[in-house]
């Protein structure tokens, strides 16, 4: 088995605070992804300290290739515990899953995991362990591609209460509505946001206490091959070509370049067709050849493209307006959707000829920087949580 | 069949491709030349230097969106007509 997991959450801070009193950590190993939810006691500054020391020693220990056993007897013997109740300042969820399909969860007093497999619930069983004089729930199971794990902060169940919901909002129904929002191939930021925004709204927009969803697909590994710039050496073109077109026909493949769609169709003795109909991006047409899914001019629309990238980055500015913009026809939300709900990982063949004619003063600077654009469109799909490689030419 | 064919690429996009591509679409019209003039986009041919870009035959000319009219009575009228 090879699968990987995309994951994203997103938090509602308790009204009137600046910082947010849970705390989500993702981190990737070679062997596993991990999500960390903890949630410190109270609110405000004292509780994003608590959930943020809980956090990152898991995040740092895991990320050393610590088991998760260790990490949670190093949290508990950490945490600082109430001295008049014993209860502990920081409740947690971890969820690790492996490449191979082995999946392990463990949950510490936070409302309980919801788990979807297709299409149905899947009951997550009580199976109490004692680790460090701590009641810690723990989980083991075999993902499959297409499970879906929400993970929550009990701001979520609390949505509500004593105001328009008397006893907050049930995890039975909160689980009813996120199997009802669930639909395939949809980003789990989208599928996060929409539970959280429900409790926006059930608190009337003052939520009373921090609230987070964090949501994690278990997919198969998708790649996306993504070509941009002429080679340097013409010589390396065919080269460049055969690069790209390297790998099965689940490879998704976008061309962002006029010249390197030109090389590609030439190469591959395939016509291009470019669309005169423009939309009103600004943006120029895009262009078909067949066998490559995407086919756009470059620069301008890849600095669009790093542009919907970074705002996706701040999951705190992503809205529903956003998803509206990102489901828009023309070529960058093109490219920036494949690249957010289409891919796990992603491949640039990057051309690193000069265009003379960028150098014209006439045209606006951006235009000159190809390398610059790489650079800022690698960060920003590392920033989306994407694993990017290079191939430079 | 005159194939007309227009880059969208980077740099032409910048110096007004479109407007290009829109004075010729409705000089084509005009003169009820449909059946005669193909216009269809194109992406660099590595004439950036003189953007717009409109290829005829294997021959490139540089095209702003004020000279497009001339352009078309020269270039594409004279060929058709």
């Amino acid at each position: 088995m090879n699968i990987t997991t995309e994951m994203a959450s997103r938090s509602l801070n308790h009204v009137g605070e600046i910082l947010c009193g849970d705390q989500v950590q993702i981190v990737h190993r070679k062997d596993s992804d991990i999500l960390v939810l903890a949630d410190g006691m109270g609110s405000g500054v004292r509780a994003n300290m608590l959930s943020t020391l809980t956090s990152q020693i898991f995040g740092k220990m895991l990320l050393e290739g610590a088991s998760l056993e260790e990490c949670v007897e190093t949290v508990i013997d950490t945490l600082p515990a109430d001295p008049r109740t014993g209860a502990s300042y920081s409740t947690f969820t971890v969820l690790q899953i492996f490449h191979d399909g082995r999946g392990i969860l463990y949950e510490y007093e936070n409302p309980g995991c919801i788990f979807i497999r297709d299409n149905s619930l899947v009951p997550i069983p009580e199976n109490i362990r004692i680790i460090s004089g701590k009641q810690i729930n723990t989980f083991r199971f075999t993902a499959r591609v297409g499970d879906t794990f929400l993970i929550m902060s009990d701001g979520t169940i609390h949505a509500g209460l004593g105001d328009l919901m008397s006893f907050g909002w049930p995890w039975e129904d909160i689980a009813d509505f996120a199997l009802r929002g669930h639909k395939d191939g949809q980003s789990p930021l989208r599928e996060a946001m929409r539970i959280c925004e429900t409790c926006n709204d059930l608190y009337y927009g003052r939520p009373g206490d921090d609230t987070t969803v964090a949501c994690v697909h278990v997919t198969n590994r998708t790649q996306l091959h993504l070509m941009t710039g002429p080679a340097r050496d013409k010589a390396d073109d065919v080269r460049m070509v055969q690069a790209f077109m390297s790998g099965d026909r689940n490879v998704k493949r976008i061309v962002s370049g006029g010249t390197s769609a030109s090389i590609v169709s030439r190469v591959l003795n395939r016509p291009m067709r470019v669309s005169m109909e423009y939309d009103d991006s600004g943006l120029p047409p895009e262009g078909f050849i067949e066998g490559i899914d995407l086919v756009t001019e470059g620069v301008l629309t890849l600095a669009r493209v790093i542009q919907i990238l970074k705002e996706y980055a701040q999951p705190e500015n992503v809205d529903e307006g956003f998803f509206k913009r990102l489901d828009e026809p023309n070529p960058a939300a093109k490219v920036a959707r494949m690249i957010i709900e289409d891919c796990t990982e992603i491949h640039l063949y990057v051309g690193t000829a000069v265009n003379a004619a960028y150098q014209n003063p006439d045209l606006p600077l951006e235009l000159g920087l190809r390398m610059n654009l790489t650079n800022q469109l690698s960060e920003a799909l590392e920033a989306v949580g994407k694993k990017v490689e290079y191939d430079y030419f | 069949m005159l194939n007309v064919s227009i880059c969208v690429g980077s740099a032409c996009h910048m110096k007004g491709s479109r407007e290009v591509i829109a004075k010729l679409k409705d000089l084509v019209k005009m003169h009820q030349l449909e059946g005669k003039v193909l216009l269809n986009g194109s992406f660099c041919t590595g004439n950036c230097q003189h953007a717009v870009c409109v290829v005829i035959d294997d021959t490139v000319y540089s095209v702003r969106p004020e000279t497009a009219e001339a352009f078309f009575n020269n270039e594409i009228l004279a060929r058709v007509s």
